[in-house]
This record gives structure tokens, C-alpha cells and sequence, in this order.
């Protein structure tokens, strides 16, 4: 070890950066739980693509996912609006916006167009996931650009 | 807003992520107020007076010339 090494103060985590990976680790834990979840509660279902998005499950496992879905997410995201610092706020705040608008600009569109038979239903679904697309691009390009 | 942040984070021979680490922000935080791609919120801007132990206004710079004191 060095003069240089020894002079550079250790740098460990602070309670801010604990909690920051915290959050991000607990959400990577319940995501993987309800992952697995729905995976074994799938089984017995034929294997194809259609069934892992639309098939039948459990409502065992509907609700369990539910509410690890809902309370999961709230205890993540209390803990990580706690911990982000400025410059991931604004970030956030801002995919934020853009996911919500990636919401509300299609959603009202398909509906009507659906009503004039000129489209199939709305699906909720399609919504969210594009939403989250847009969110977490938006999110990903003001943090690392 | 320009600001002074490289400058002065270079003259005390601090990386990027040993600045962060006193101001207990992200690496990423850090970079973006130095390119200017984020202007800090009002106590990050004090932190960074505090730190350097200068006035707000000898860091950061809004490019608007004039009376201080208007």
C-alpha cells in the first residue's frame, strides 16, 4: 500500500447511499419473488408466450402478488424518495411527467377509436407498459447522459 | 448556469466521486452540475459554498452581467 493509498480517505457508504440500495435491492427482491411466483403458479399452463401475459392464474397467487405489488412498491419508494439526492429527484420527477404523458396522450385516442370500431379494446396493460417504457428511458437518459 | 466546479474540484485534487461523497450526492450529480446539465437545487448550492468555503455567486455564474446589488 502507498503514501497516496493510505492518504485517500476510505470511502464507505453513507446512510443516504444505504438506504438509496436498500430500496433498490428490496424492490429487486419482491420483483423476483412475484416473478418466481407467478412462474410456479404457471406451471401446469401450456408454455407459449400468450399464456405468460394472458393466461389463467391462481387467486392465491392474484392476491399475494397484489399485495406484494402495492405495499412492496409503497415501502420501496418511501424509502428511495428518502435517499435519492437533487439531482435524481429532478430526474425522477420529470421521467415521471413523461410516462404520465405517454398515458394520457394515447389512452383517451385508442378509447374513441375502439368506440368507432376501428380499433380493438383498450388494453390497460399496453398502457402501463408503455408508460413504464417511456418513464424509464426519460428516467436512464437525465441521469447518465 | 456556468459554474467554477471543475476548476475548484481540480485545484484541491478531488475525483469526482470524493466531491460527491462530501456533499453526500451521487457521482452522477456531480458530473451533471459540472457540464452544466443540471443547475443544483438551492441548499446543494450552499453545500458547495460551505465545501469550498466561497460565496454562491463566485461558483456559479447565470451569465447575467450587471449591478449585484439591483
Amino acid at each position: 500500500m502507498t503514501d497516496a493509498d493510505i492518504s485517500k480517505p476510505r470511502r464507505r457508504m453513507s446512510p443516504r447511499q444505504k438506504r438509496y440500495w436498500t430500496s433498490l435491492g428490496l424492490a429487486g427482491v419482491i420483483g423476483g419473488i412475484v416473478g418466481g411466483w407467478m412462474v410456479a403458479d404457471q406451471a401446469n399452463a401450456p408454455h407459449s408466450i400468450g399464456a405468460i401475459f394472458s393466461g389463467a392464474l391462481t387467486p392465491g397467487f392474484a392476491m399475494g402478488a397484489s399485495a406484494a405489488w402495492v405495499i412492496g412498491l409503497a415501502i420501496c419508494m418511501i424509502i428511495y424518495h428518502r435517499a435519492i439526492d437533487d439531482h435524481e429527484e429532478h430526474a425522477w420527477l420529470w421521467a415521471s411527467l413523461a410516462g404520465w404523458y405517454a398515458f394520457i396522450f394515447p389512452a383517451p385516442v385508442w378509447w374513441v377509436l375502439h368506440r368507432a370500431g376501428m380499433a380493438p379494446p383498450a388494453e390497460a396493460m399496453i398502457l402501463f407498459v408503455f408508460s413504464l417504457v417511456v418513464n424509464c428511458i426519460v428516467y436512464l437518459w437525465l441521469k447518465f447522459r | 448556469m456556468n459554474n467554477k466546479l471543475k476548476v475548484l474540484r481540480a485545484m484541491r485534487n478531488w475525483s469526482q466521486a470524493e466531491l460527491a461523497d462530501r456533499l453526500d450526492v451521487s457521482r452522477q450529480a456531480v458530473n451533471a452540475i459540472e457540464t452544466g446539465k443540471y443547475d443544483p437545487s438551492l441548499p446543494l448550492a450552499f453545500k458547495l459554498a460551505r465545501l469550498f468555503d466561497m460565496p454562491i455567486e463566485d461558483i456559479f455564474d447565470d451569465g447575467h452581467e450587471g449591478n449585484d446589488n439591483d
